[in-house]
């Protein structure tokens, strides 16, 4: 029986081994089959995006249709992976070699990216291209790291303060401009059924997402992190939810969550982002307005929205940046943001009276000037961890502003040496 | 390999035919076995590899370097690896010893005759037949502090006075995670103990009650010794499985609200995929299949036990 059992566990070893030894070879063997290749003779390009809606998916077929109708040698292979997935299936991709040519990424992230060396040098292409200066300094900023370039902009949104017209007019008040007009109006909006504020604060990147705005109006940032700003604006939070004027769950209320309170009149104010106006027009179920976030110390919004990227292991880069530039063209980049309900991250292009004189999207749009991109350097994904701890840790009531504030700035400080 | 142990007396085999018979049989094991070191082997001894390495974003692409045990030391130096530990044995302790009493109940109970019998039964495995995200994201509904089913019932009947925010306080919520667990893993081990419950021989049933052995002493002095090795093999699958859960906590609190029902998968995924550093998620799971290797011994030589018995 011993013996056996040696026996199997030799075998099992040898097998390991082999299979082990044999790895790399068939990995660098076989590295072609997710990455570009020919397609009979045509040059074939993969391109991962993780779009939902009907409009978005709409508008960029017809962008690849058009690429593909004008270059009959290129093939564009379009794969749909979730928000959620694709950052990590980029990471594995880039172990396994089993990478696109073409990816959209989410502009937080880009730099870390960059870091990671998945993605391809455009700095020379772009020189050559000369429409950097056509977009906003904010999310240009997110696709350079360490002065060298690594996309493009696809589009942008940012954060600003939606709330109830009835409830407001029932209560004679106005849309608050001012932290303490903020709180004011969330005191006396706050009934038995209905929370007067909310703002999501899960433990992923969307609750940090949705409290720099914060900081950045009081004062703060997190390059100065351990400061008088962030201890305000975490002490708003704390408030917020102490007095009963937000809910607790708000820690397990994604952006999507709070919109559908807010939308059946369960939220009397919400923080939430550019891209939830369809969703409003559509299915609101309330008569809703926006303005500007309110001002503590200065004004200030944070930017969002996702860029373009060509991967390292790409090995047709300048076709790749050839399909980058055809999207990129005016005409084509207007229609595919407007389908998609995002604001273009061109100067240019926000001047089209359709961002202009949309009263809802104007607030959007004129946030942009002032909206701030985090490019904190690849090492902002462990920040933002430290953030979102901070945050649940003041909401759930566990620790003080100071005291949270002062162990993330902790955790911080040491990052943005690097 | 049975054929070896009750051949004690006859050695007729050749020592040839004897080695053959006895490759011949792994021959058969071996698809299995190839299986195995791909879809198992492979990744674990990568991981293995990789937890002694400084893997991180800077590098996942080019050349890494072996430092030793630095990624462990790390690991068991940050205070979040023992709550996680911590809310992981809470987690797996108190969800095994409900789904067990509870499905061991639910046995008893289905073991009896009774018309419809079947049809519950079946009704049962749903709970363990539903995708985790959709039980998950139900329960989560349930729980919810502000519009839960489960604060409305238990404040319509006066238990509580005011909503409690099951999933959003640091003191319910690795709680709440448990219930919802329990619930599904309850059919599971129903299923398991019925299927040894019929299994036991009624003559013994007949002879006890015969030696007037009312319920309660049957159950303790047949049924319980006889269900044995089907107990200790569903304890340590359960046991495996519950340290495992991911998905749910994943699904339901993502680890919060702050720490406080992060468990080790949980916390491995967010070194790995949420602050990038993906060796020292490694040497988390690592510590984790430690863990389950050393109680997998335990459940190996007691059954070996068993079997000389």
């Amino acid at each position: 029986m011993f013996k056996n059992v040696r026996a199997l566990m030799v075998a099992m070893v040898a097998l390991v081994v082999l299979l082990s030894a044999c790895a790399p070879k068939t990995e660098s063997g076989s590295g072609n089959s997710g990455s570009s290749g020919k397609d009979g003779d045509k040059v074939v390009i993969q391109w991962w995006d993780s779009m939902t809606s009907e409009a978005t998916q709409g508008a960029l077929k017809e962008i690849i249709a058009d690429y593909e109708a004008a270059n009959p040698n290129v093939k564009i292979e379009r794969t749909y992976i979730s928000f959620a997935d694709i950052k990590n299936k980029l990471l594995l991709g880039s172990v396994g070699n089993q990478m696109p040519d073409i990816v959209w990424l989410d502009n937080p992230d880009h730099q870390a990216f960059a870091a990671a060396g998945i993605l391809a040098d455009l700095t020379e292409p772009i020189k050559e291209w000369g429409q950097a200066d056509k977009y906003y300094e904010g999310p240009w900023s997110s696709t350079v790291y360490d002065g060298k370039n690594y996309g493009v902009p696809i589009g942008s949104n940012n954060l600003a303060l939606y709330y109830n017209k009835d409830m407001f007019e029932a209560k004679g008040l106005t849309p608050p401009t001012n932290w303490e007009e903020l709180k004011e109006a969330a005191k006396q909006l706050t009934t038995k059924d209905v929370y007067g504020f909310a703002m999501t604060a899960v433990k992923t990147e969307e609750g940090t997402f949705q409290f720099l705005p914060l900081m950045y109006q009081s004062g703060s940032d997190i390059t100065n992190f351990n400061s008088e700003g962030t201890i305000e604006a975490a002490t708003l939070l704390q408030d917020m939810v102490k007095n009963g004027y937000m809910s607790k769950e708000v820690i397990n209320q994604k952006q999507s969550d709070t919109v559908v309170q807010f939308s059946t009149g369960k939220v009397a104010m919400m923080i939430n982002g550019t891209w939830q106006i369809p969703l409003l027009k559509k299915e609101g179920k309330v008569n809703w307005g926006v303005v500007q976030l309110p001002e503590n110390k200065q004004g200030g919004t944070i930017l969002g929205g996702e860029n373009w990227a060509i991967t390292n292991a790409s090995k047709n880069k300048d076709i790749a940046f050839d399909i980058i530039k055809f999207a990129n063209e005016p005409e084509r980049l207007k229609a595919f943001d407007q389908a998609a309900g995002r604001l273009p991250s061109r100067s240019d292009l926000l001047q089209d009276p359709f961002w202009q004189d949309d009263k809802d999207l104007k607030v959007f749009a004129d946030a942009m000037e002032v909206a701030k991109a985090r490019a904190y350097g690849p090492e902002y994904p462990k920040m933002s961890e430290a953030i979102q701890i901070m945050i649940q840790e003041v909401i759930s009531g566990s620790k003080t502003p100071e005291q949270a504030v002062k162990e993330a700035g902790d955790k911080i400080e040491p990052l943005l040496k690097k | 390999m049975s054929h070896k142990s009750g051949a004690s007396g006859s050695y007729t085999l050749s020592r040839k035919a004897k080695w053959f018979s006895s490759w011949n049989s792994y021959l058969f094991v071996l698809p299995a076995l190839v299986f195995m070191v791909i879809f198992i082997g492979f990744p674990l001894i990568y991981n293995l590899i990789m937890s002694f390495q400084n893997v991180n974003v800077y590098n996942l692409s080019g050349k890494h370097d072996f430092i030793g045990f630095a990624n462990y030391m790390k690991s068991l130096k940050d205070p979040v690896f023992y709550t996680a530990l911590q809310n992981s044995v809470v987690f797996t302790v108190l969800s095994l010893f409900f789904q067990f009493t509870i499905g061991f109940a639910l046995a008893l109970f289905f073991n009896l005759k009774f018309p419809g019998r079947n049809l519950f039964r079946s009704l049962m495995l749903l709970a363990w037949m539903l995708p985790v995200v959709i039980s998950g994201t139900v329960f989560q509904w349930m729980m919810s502090g502000d519009f839960g089913v489960i604060n409305y019932f238990l404040q319509t009947l006066g238990i509580i006075d005011h909503p409690i925010n099951w999933l959003s306080e640091g003191s319910t919520a690795l709680l709440g995670t448990v219930v919802a667990n329990i619930w599904i893993g309850i059919p599971f081990n129903m299923i398991i103990l019925l299927s040894g419950l019929q299994g036991l021989p009624d003559h013994l049933y007949e002879a006890a009650k015969l030696d007037g052995a009312n319920r309660l002493v049957q159950f303790r002095h047949i049924t319980l010794p006889l269900m044995r090795p089907t107990i200790l093999v569903l304890l340590i699958l359960g046991i495996i499985n519950t340290f495992k859960v991911f998905d749910l906590i994943f699904i339901m609190t993502s680890g919060g609200p702050v720490t406080s029902s992060t468990v080790l998968p949980i916390y491995a995924y967010q070194m790995s995929f949420t602050t990038l550093e993906f060796s020292q998620g490694a040497s988390v799971s690592m510590i984790m299949f430690l863990i389950l290797i050393v109680i997998s011994i335990v459940y190996l030589r007691m059954s070996s036990k068993e079997e000389v018995h």
